[in-house]
């Protein structure tokens, strides 16, 4: 499933232009930098991953994309141009119009990701009545269309459900109909089978490949799983300390690495037989 | 859920029993017999009515058998007769039972009013402003002894200023007085001891909700919320609120000894005939057969007050009340 | 905990601010205390005829009663009442729900069952109702009062310190002791009860705060500490008859329990920081 053949890169249209991002974090007394002058970009129908290990800041990044921030970080410089405009000039009913319609996530932990006082259905409802202004019952409906196309069976039963009485591969399902309820362009997931067994990892990988050829959204995939990296991305960043510190195409990246992290990260994998 | 509320219900058993046993157990601590405490108060009790006030406790016999008999006659809400009066238990205490219920519930709607929209105040700007301010007035509300702020706010409101009743619940010419106006009057003379019960509580339960919400804020559904397109105003009180106010449901029930506590206090401050006054009325008289009756009834009532809140607290998460 | 004996404790102290007024505020009100003849310009029962119910001068501080005594030293001779009842109350409820509470947790099953039952049951009954009718029943005094807030405050600590051990019991170095032979007791006593003392020390802090209130809303209804001898509430008895007319007796007695309970859970608060 390598995606090497593609030819990606300044030919396509650029989506995401992220330029000298830098975040800081304000924890007791200290100042840490969590990211220290990134710049990544994402291009229409691409799948890109950003790799790294815990702690290397690429969470925050993905974070900071859409400046969600915990209270005690902030974006310190940089441009975050979407679709042609910096976001970071956004004032929050603007950003409120961007989450969720034009970028959406999915999270690591889906069950712990989702309100656990409200149903399924609810919650999926929520951000459709929000973004597209539709009532209730039809949002519900709506819902409803959403989880039969992330291949839920006893959607009934579902809907009425509250997160706790449903598998951690089937909120992961449920988030990924959440989240692409409104149609978004970029698509940014964490980790998102990190937390799962192997056999439901595939199985949602396979998903949201499938529904990010049809439906045409671009995708930023975080792992620290190379081999999940090889097989699904066009283009491949490596985050070690706060920084990027290689970029790639994928078709190159695993045969050429040329930083030493990048080096570290495929020989960890390689150990484990998994590229 | 149903499961969990006969469990509760079953476990309320033996502790039933044990508040029989303690209470029993506690008025027999006295050193001579009830009646013969009760003679310095009463010299005009003759000796036929002693004994016969003996036999009609059950006073001459073994403790183990008058244990029985007492539980017996409590099963049936016999709660014997008043020493001070003659009157029923059961009676006395009936008749003030609305007003100390009335009190306190008030007591209570005011504290969510007040205390819940500060506690959620104050947990959205941490360690600014109004969070220091609500901290340091729940600090001293919490130290301060609720009798003593009673008698300052009589002291302004009614001596200084005179806008408010010193005591009492109704006016010398209440009987004079239209309906509507006898609404307004007690209203008039209930409003500075709600707000004097309510104090102690307010303290605790905003600082309660502050932490609560704290915690919420910081959960992994926040950033999802976020991430969703949601408005600072929706994820703070439609997804962190609902969340966070799960455990102050319970706070209801568990409320309830202290404010049966408190109402003994004020109660006999702002001359209020409620049940807590009728407590310390007793006590001052030795009037056991209701001194007795109130220790059990408020025991009870504590306990009924857990079952509800653990009971509330099951049905309003949805993490327990489906399996 | 040792830290704070140590000398190198200055700094942790300056980064907790609650403590140190806590203790400041106590220490000053146990020296009061303790040093009350030397503090208090009057006898606290010396009755000045031509002055009664003065308002604060300089010849009396804080003003006198309706009886012509001296507010002020009867309000320090009154800290003694309410620092001793608080301190030995809450001594008696600590040592008697350590006991319960080791006894609960270490020997755990039924031992564990009969004791929490028990804890249960006592704590249903809303506090003031039980105190108020065994003071009807027993005369109020100073020792019984002691006694009573005692045996009725146990339950608090004597949950903790069974939480506590029950989470160290299966730790490594107590299967440690118990291979070289140590008995119960001195598992108990040497290791369990010093690791677990923390929560059980904030506890007992804020409960000598809260057998002063007990205290005084006792003596103010006229069943705790009697007449004459001097105690913040039962000052304030005659504050209700004295309402409008002299109102430093109803002050200063009230603000003497508000400062006093402020310092302790002040210092419960520091303390809390120091066990993290």
């Amino acid at each position: 499933m390598s995606q090497g053949h593609k030819v990606t890169g300044k030919s396509m249209e650029r989506l995401l232009e992220v330029k000298n991002l830098k975040v800081d974090f304000q924890l007791e007394k200290q100042l840490i930098h969590a990211v220290m002058g990134v710049d990544l970009s994402v291009n229409k129908n691409e799948t890109v991953v950003l790799a790294g290990e815990s702690g290397s800041g690429k969470t925050i990044t993905a974070l900071a994309l859409t400046r969600i921030l915990p209270p005690n970080a902030s974006i310190v410089s940089g441009e975050i141009i979407f679709k042609g405009n910096n976001i970071l000039d956004f004032n929050p009913k603007q950003m409120s119009g961007v989450r969720g319609k034009n970028i959406a996530y999915v999270f690591q932990e889906p069950t712990s990701y989702l309100n656990p006082v409200y149903t399924i259905g609810d919650q999926i409802a929520e951000v459709i009545i929000l973004h597209q202004k539709l009532q209730r019952r039809e949002a519900q409906a709506r819902a409803r269309e959403l989880l039969e196309q992330v291949k839920i069976n006893d959607l009934d039963r579902v809907l009425t459900s509250y997160p706790h009485q449903l598998s951690g591969g089937m909120n992961q399902r449920v988030f990924i109909a959440m989240s692409l309820a409104c149609q978004p362009d970029l698509l940014i997931a964490d980790e998102p089978t990190t937390s799962l067994d192997v056999t439901i990892e595939a199985q949602i990988l396979k998903l949201l490949l499938e529904l990010k050829e049809k439906l045409g959204f671009s995708l930023l995939f975080i792992t620290h799983n190379l081999a999940i990296a090889r097989k699904i991305s066009h283009r491949v960043y490596v985050m070690y300390q706060g920084k990027v510190v290689e970029e790639a195409l994928t078709s190159e990246i695993f045969d050429h690495p040329k930083h030493f992290h990048t080096q570290e990260l495929i020989a960890a994998y390689q150990k484990i037989g998994k590229i | 859920m149903i499961k969990y509320i006969y469990k509760r219900l079953l476990g309320m058993i033996p502790v039933l029993l044990g508040i029989t046993i303690i209470s029993f157990v506690i008025i027999h601590l006295a050193p001579g017999k009830p009646t013969t405490l009760d003679q310095a108060m009463n010299p005009k009790v003759s000796p036929e009515i002693r004994l016969r006030l003996a036999k009609l406790y059950g006073l001459d016999k073994p403790l183990a058998v008058q244990y029985l008999e007492w539980t017996k006659r409590l099963l049936r809400f016999d709660l014997g007769r008043s020493f001070s009066d003659n009157r029923p238990v059961k009676d006395k205490i009936l008749e003030r039972i609305p007003l100390t219920v009335s009190i306190n519930s008030l007591s209570l709607i005011f504290v969510f009013l007040v205390a819940i929209p500060m506690g959620i105040k104050a947990s959205l700007k941490p360690g600014r402003g109004f969070d220091n301010f609500s901290t340091f007035l729940s600090f001293i509300l919490f130290a301060m002894p609720t009798f003593w702020l009673a008698l300052l706010l009589m002291q302004f409101f009614c001596i200084t200023l005179g806008w408010l009743p010193i005591s009492g619940i109704k006016s010398l010419d209440f009987e004079y007085f239209s309906l509507g106006r006898k609404v307004w009057d007690v209203a008039w003379h209930l409003i500075l001891p709600v707000f004097v019960s309510s104090l102690g509580s307010l303290a605790v339960i905003s600082r309660y909700m502050r932490s609560s919400m704290m915690e919420a804020l910081t959960q992994p559904y926040i950033y999802t919320a976020w991430a969703k397109g949601l408005s600072q105003r929706q994820v703070v009180y439609k997804h962190a609120l609902r969340n966070a106010s799960l455990p102050i449901v319970t706070i209801i029930g568990l409320s309830i000894p202290g404010l049966l506590g408190g109402s003994v206090i004020f109660e006999s401050i702002f001359a209020l005939p409620g049940l807590g006054r009728l407590f310390y009325e007793a006590v001052m008289m030795r009037d056991y057969p209701l001194i007795m009756a109130e220790v059990v009834l408020g025991a009870v009532l504590t306990m009924a007050g857990n079952l509800i809140a653990d009971i509330s607290y099951a049905y309003v998460d949805p993490r327990i009340r489906y399996k | 905990m040792l830290m704070l004996i140590r000398g190198s404790a200055i700094n942790e102290m300056r980064k907790n601010p609650y403590l140190i007024v806590g203790i400041i505020i106590i220490g000053i009100l146990s020296l009061a205390a303790i040093l009350a003849p030397l503090v208090s310009p009057y006898d606290p029962s010396l009755i000045d005829s031509q002055g009664l119910l003065m308002p604060p001068s300089p010849k009396h501080w804080l003003g006198t009663d309706s009886l012509g005594r001296d507010l002020f030293s009867r309000l320090v001779y009154g800290s003694r009442i309410s620092l001793s009842i608080g301190i030995i109350a809450m001594g008696i409820a600590t040592f008697l729900g350590l006991l319960l509470g080791a006894w609960a947790g270490f020997y755990g099953k039924f031992s564990d069952t009969l004791i929490m039952r028990f804890a249960d049951i006592m704590l249903c009954f809303p506090t003031f109702f039980l105190i108020l009718a065994v003071v009807a029943i027993l005369e109020p005094s100073i020792y019984n009062i002691m006694i009573i807030i005692g045996l009725t405050s146990w339950m608090g600590p004597a949950r903790l310190i069974r939480g506590e051990i029950l989470s160290l019991k299966e730790r490594e170095f107590i299967q440690a002791e118990r291979a070289l032979g140590a008995t119960d007791a001195r598992i108990i006593i040497r290791h369990l009860i010093p690791n677990a003392i923390g929560p059980v020390l904030v506890n007992a802090t804020l409960g000598i705060a809260g057998a002063i209130l007990l205290e005084s809303g006792l003596s103010f209804l006229g069943l705790g500490v009697q007449p004459p001898i001097p105690s913040w509430g039962n000052i304030l008895i005659e504050s209700k008859s004295t309402l409008g007319i002299a109102w430093w007796i109803t002050l200063f007695p009230g603000l003497a329990i508000l400062v006093t309970i402020l310092g302790f859970n002040f210092i419960a608060e520091g303390l809390k920081k120091v066990i993290g």
